[in-house]
């Protein structure tokens, strides 16, 4: 385990090096890359005006709600660069993969710290920033659960979108070419997240909560940090389920992607 | 005009062979589209018009801009930036074209085919699902299929000038990425620019934006008629104007400088 903890850390290391050397590419790229966070929130909040709530939700508890998940969102993005289906499914394509199996190190451990994308820097500040600006509008009762579970459902989350970024990537074990569906789960997953739930028509929401559950990742943690009452009258189990949630879907996708790399046959390119 | 039939003809084949990744973008813009859907009921809640925009307007509205996404490139080309970097624009050059038309004849293609493959599936299942309106007369098809076109000249010919800009920096996709975003915030491409305040139209329309998308968008749903339709088909043709103007000063003076290495 400290092995490859410190095994992890020299080979980031030599990734962010390697970032680093183009300096103002750098910060050109953190500030473009998150400003879709800026432009997706500052285009709602001129309209909200016009409008007042979406669906009894006022701008600031949204601000709560799109701040946390883009914030998520971005650090996941960042750690689990290498599992991005994009360039992962590329990887398989190109036979790049069979490199890595050729090592004496874990290939999981491997692809987890063969990217680094520090210019999500842009999306988690740009994310942090909404969310603090919700925390100051809004008036929250902070209680002693309250501060204990803030941080272990925004860990709850990104391990969710990690679980997203790797099932997408052992897809592409079958399918070779990375397939743009999984945009679909992951980018749609995290657009459709930042918004309240009830928003969406019945069938959607019962995707998102049998099928894939999202809501009990953003949707009922914020019903409770946020003292809303929840309209589906669902036990109040449900307010405490997204670690459950988050660690089973990593789970889940790290055990596919164990599966897919044992029957894994390589392009031979 | 016969070699610009046959590059838009190439280009046109050239995109039909991804039928797969256009089908997995129809897919993702659709989702999409559901997801802003949702957004817009939610915001509206039973009212029937907001700023003179009724609910199935602004619904129809959304599934516009998603079928238009393809269409217009809204989330980047960077093709002739590209053959810049990879020195391919020596031979680009040579060709007895001008470089903005060989590659308008190209986009020209490109843009058709992605129409037939995303745009009006989109729209055929976006009327199927979520419900849509229409034109309800020939004069307003006619204005919207004029808009659409010099939608599309707008939207190409400021894409033009983002990829000119490899001509000086290594750096034209980071340039670029930010045009884009200009695109998204300022051309009604999230929400129709009525919704927005005044001062932010105002501000709108002192930039191409608004002809790309909004414009479009607003011919077809009947939201402008006479006077004000011909106004803002007028206001589509002098940016269009502009951009292919700048676009000829910026790359008479890129060429100047381009050194391409043999090799």
């Amino acid at each position: 385990m400290l092995r490859s903890l410190s095994l992890y850390w020299r080979l980031v290391g030599v990734q962010i090096r390697a970032q680093l050397q183009y300096r103002t590419n750098f910060w050109f790229d953190v500030i473009t890359a998150g400003m879709m966070t800026i432009i997706s929130f500052g285009s709602l909040a001129l309209i909200i005006q016009r409008f007042g709530s979406i669906a009894g939700w006022s701008l600031a508890e949204l601000a709560f709600l799109y701040g946390m998940v883009e914030a998520a969102f971005g650090v996941m993005d960042m750690l689990f660069s290498g599992f991005d289906p994009g360039t992962f499914g590329r990887q398989v394509r190109l036979g790049l993969l069979d490199q890595l199996m050729l090592r004496p190190v874990d290939v999981v451990l491997q692809i987890f710290s063969s990217d680094l994308a520090l210019r999500r820097l842009g999306r988690i500040t740009q994310g942090a920033f909404v969310f603090i600006l919700a925390i100051y509008w809004l008036d929250i009762s902070w209680t002693l659960p309250k501060v204990l579970y803030l941080p272990l459902v925004f860990f709850s989350m990104v391990c969710f979108f990690g679980g997203l970024f790797v099932i997408g990537s052992a897809v592409t074990f079958w399918t070779v070419d990375s397939i743009e569906v999984m945009n679909i789960f992951t980018y749609g997953g995290a657009e459709m997240m930042s918004y309240p739930m009830n928003i969406y028509s019945n069938w959607m929401r019962r995707v998102f909560t049998y099928i894939i559950p999202a809501i009990f990742l953003n949707y009922y943690p914020a019903l409770f940090f946020l003292d809303k009452p929840d309209p589906f009258g669902m036990p109040s189990v449900v307010y405490w389920l997204s670690p459950v949630v988050g660690f089973c879907t990593l789970w889940l996708g790290l055990s596919f992607f164990s599966f897919g790399l044992r029957n894994y046959q390589s392009t031979g390119t | 005009m016969r070699l610009f039939f046959e590059l838009a003809w190439r280009a046109f084949q050239r995109q039909m062979a991804y039928r797969s990744a256009a089908f997995a973008g129809l897919m993702t813009n659709f989702f999409f589209s559901l997801l802003r859907v949702a957004v817009m009921v939610a915001l509206y809640q039973g009212r029937i018009e907001v700023a003179g925009v009724d609910l199935r307007q602004a619904t129809t509205y959304t599934g516009l801009v998603q079928a238009v996404i393809g269409f217009l490139s809204i989330f980047g080309w960077y093709d002739l930036m590209n053959n810049v970097y990879s020195g391919a624009i020596a031979a680009d050059l040579l060709k007895p074209m001008s470089l903005y038309k060989f590659w308008l004849a190209q986009d020209a293609g490109r843009a058709i085919a992605q129409l037939l493959l995303r745009g009006i599936p989109l729209m055929a299942a976006y009327a199927l699902f979520v419900g849509v309106i229409v034109p309800t007369n020939a004069i307003q098809w006619l204005a919207f299929m004029v808009s659409l076109v010099m939608a599309w000249l707008v939207s190409f010919s400021f894409r033009f000038l983002l990829n000119l800009t490899s001509f000086w920096s290594p750096n034209s996709l980071g340039i670029s990425r930010f045009g884009y975003m200009l695109v998204w915030f300022l051309s009604g491409f999230m929400f129709p620019l009525r919704f927005f305040p005044g001062w932010f139209v105002t501000f709108c329309q002192l930039t191409p934006f608004p002809s790309m998308v909004n414009t479009v968008n607003e011919a077809f749903l009947g939201m402008v008629d006479g006077p004000a339709l011909l106004k803002s088909l007028a206001v589509q043709g002098l940016w269009l104007g502009m951009l292919i103007l700048l676009g000829q000063w910026v790359l008479q003076k890129g060429i100047r400088r381009l050194v391409v290495l043999g090799g």
